[in-house]
């Protein structure tokens, strides 16, 4: 393991063994005119997002977020280069939203998540919510990684500050949901565990019971041979 | 051009061809429409050849100006062959000298030429048939079912039909002898030659079998005899010889993982059982295959079991959920067998990423995929028990051997093996079958 300073002229600038966990949310509000408008027949305002789970300002190391949009919009690709990282629009129907996020150090590719623009909600789709006001959520929780971030990279990960002083809180208890997936996947886990015991002690009794019965072919075969 | 439209089944253009009835029939019409420059088919040209120089557009003939024209082109007065004299023919007699009675023929012939030996009577070709005195006979030749006189009389039709079997066997002397066939004529001879040979001091003496030799023939002709349905069938049993062959393989091959399938599911459970399936594991060495147990083991420790998800270790950014994504090596059936027992279990195939779900999710994706792998190969050595069954079964008549409960159904037994049980399975092994 070498040090975080010590990097030699082939890792390209980059701290080798240092990984920066910036967990993210990116998703979508949508609400209903109540009818559908004349003009275009468009039937919901909606407003797609990307913001930090944690309460920080990502400007410091996020250069721009680009949200392309369906190509029956016009500027199919929106850019935004400061936070809050959001785009309204309106419209009638969902389509798929490919959101890239660039950042400052250009050594650095950009990240591409994908995310279903929700309108209706979908019995199936836990991730919608109503609020009073705000109609439908549908939002995902990610994490980016930076393995071996650049000098630079480093730095800016490392300096954020906090974006707002007051609560940072999101539409979606994401910690409440880790918590049951995670404690629904152990369970998950033990259980095709168990049946993977089972099963295989019965493989192991099948593989024996095989090879006995080879042994009894072999011999009721000799024994013919000899008659 | 009609007739090429024709042919190509084109459709043909709206303006009538010009045809005989056209022109002719219907002239007054005709000068109407093409006025005075349309010419009118010579006498005798073919029709074919006039509606190329002339088609309905009235284009110039495709006809290329030429300066061969001018010094006298094409067209010559005399033909300007070989300037040597012609040379004389006659009608001359000559012999053949592979003919044995001097016989004189006639044919034409150069007298310019050099009088040659007849050239087709190099192709008289005689084969040098082995002579042997009546003492190399009486010391050598010896043969049971061969009298000195039949012996002589199989050499001289050898001579005579250059060893033509079919012929010789055919003009063989049955009033005389008795009849033989290709084989036993054959046989004789090459014995003699392969002595005679040998006898000169020859090293390569060439022998003939001629048992091999019948049953081939037997063989050609049963093969020739056979009936449509017979070839019918035979196809049938072929195909069905490489079904079973197909499947052979398949179980070998299912069989050959299953040892890595068991101690991987070994590694993966740090049960406290673990100690005592230890034991029975040893045992299982297949007294037919010993090698594969010992080579899997090694295997196994290598591999990881269910789907290696690949390790992160490149410099850059990246997501979360991009390591939760199934490997593309996973195959279209694993997946969907992931997804399946995830929705029965109630799961989100797309759980929320943090870093310790993300690895439980693929450790148990992982398992998932095992747990189907052995799924899979209990059904394998299923069939294979049934199928070793009938196989003792048909081997001692009246006799069977007990497959355990436990593996004669796919529920979810707990499966509490005890080495006693294994000797259970065993039939009654000292009793002789009566077959």
């Amino acid at each position: 393991m070498s040090l975080p300073t010590d990097f030699g002229p082939d890792s390209g600038g980059r701290m080798k063994g240092i990984c920066i966990v910036k967990p993210i949310v990116y998703g979508n509000i949508a609400r209903y005119f109540g009818k559908k408008r004349e003009e275009d027949g468009h039937t919901h305002q909606w407003t797609v997002y990307v913001k930090p789970y944690n309460n920080e300002d990502m400007s410091t190391y996020v250069k721009k977020v680009q949200f392309k949009l369906h190509e029956s919009y016009a500027n199919q690709n929106r850019i935004v280069v400061k936070p809050p990282y959001e785009l309204s629009e309106t419209g009638w129907g969902e389509f798929e939203i490919v959101v890239k996020i660039y950042f400052h150090d250009p050594n650095e590719r950009p990240v591409t998540m994908y995310h279903i623009l929700k309108l209706f909600h979908s019995g199936s789709t836990q991730d919608i919510g109503i609020e009073q006001s705000k109609g439908l959520v549908s939002e995902n929780y990610d994490e980016i990684i930076f393995q071996d971030p650049t000098q630079l990279m480093h730095h800016l990960l490392t300096n954020t500050k906090q974006l707002t002083l007051g609560r940072w809180e999101h539409n979606t208890n994401f910690e409440d949901k880790k918590e049951k997936t995670r404690k629904n996947i152990l369970e998950a886990k033990e259980k095709i565990r168990t049946e993977i015991a089972n099963l295989k002690n019965k493989l192991k009794l099948a593989k024996e019971t095989i090879s006995s019965f080879k042994e009894e072919i072999a011999k009721s075969q000799e024994n013919q041979f000899l008659l | 051009m009609a007739d090429v439209r024709d042919i190509m089944e084109l459709e043909r253009p709206p303006t009538p061809e010009i045809t005989r009835e056209t022109i002719l029939g219907d002239k007054l019409k005709k000068r109407n429409s093409t006025g005075p420059k349309v010419s009118k088919r010579p006498e005798g040209m073919h029709r074919e050849v006039f509606a190329l120089l002339y088609n309905d557009n009235k284009d110039a003939p495709p006809l290329f100006p030429s300066d061969t024209i001018g010094n006298n082109g094409y067209k010559q007065t005399k033909i300007k062959l070989g300037m040597r004299k012609p040379r004389k023919w006659m009608w001359m007699s000559f012999t053949n000298p592979a003919r044995s009675d001097n016989a004189t023929f006639y044919h034409w012939r150069r007298p310019s030429d050099e009088p040659k030996e007849y050239p087709f009577a190099k192709f008289n070709k005689k084969v040098d048939i082995p002579k042997y005195t009546d003492t190399e006979y009486q010391q050598h030749l010896k043969c049971e079912g061969w009298s000195k006189e039949e012996t002589d009389h199989l050499m001289e039709l050898a001579t005579r039909f250059d060893l033509r079997f079919m012929i010789m066997a055919d003009r063989y002397d049955t009033e005389k002898f008795s009849k033989r066939s290709v084989e036993d004529l054959k046989q004789r001879y090459y014995k003699i030659c392969g002595i005679l040979a040998k006898l000169n001091g020859e090293k390569k003496i060439y022998t003939y079998d001629a048992d091999h030799e019948r049953r081939r023939k037997e063989q050609l002709k049963k093969l020739y005899e056979r009936k449509p349905e017979q070839i019918e069938e035979e196809q049938f049993l072929l195909g069905e010889l490489k079904k079973i062959e197909a499947r052979k393989k398949e179980r070998e091959r299912k069989t050959q993982d299953l040892q890595k399938l068991i101690s991987q599911a070994d590694n993966q459970n740090d049960t406290p059982r673990r100690s005592d399936k230890k034991i029975p594991k040893k045992k299982i060495a297949n007294p037919t295959r010993p090698s594969r147990v010992d080579t899997s083991h090694i295997l196994q420790t290598i591999e990881s079991a269910g789907i290696k998800f690949p390790d992160y270790k490149n410099s850059g950014v990246s997501l979360r959920s991009q390591r939760m994504k199934l490997p593309a090596n996973i195959g279209q059936k694993k997946s969907k067998g992931v997804e399946q027992i995830l929705q029965d279990m109630g799961l989100e195939l797309n759980p929320t990423p943090s870093e310790e779900i993300c690895q439980h999710f693929n450790e148990l994706r992982s398992d998932m995929v095992l747990l189907m792998e052995i799924k899979g190969a209990l059904v394998t050595c299923e069939y294979e028990l049934q199928s070793l069954r009938h196989q003792y079964e048909a081997l001692n008549p009246g006799k069977t051997l007990s497959i355990p409960q436990q593996l004669t159904s796919n529920t979810e037994v707990e499966a509490k093996i005890s080495t006693s049980e294994i000797i259970d399975v065993v039939g009654s092994p000292d009793t002789p079958s009566n077959a």
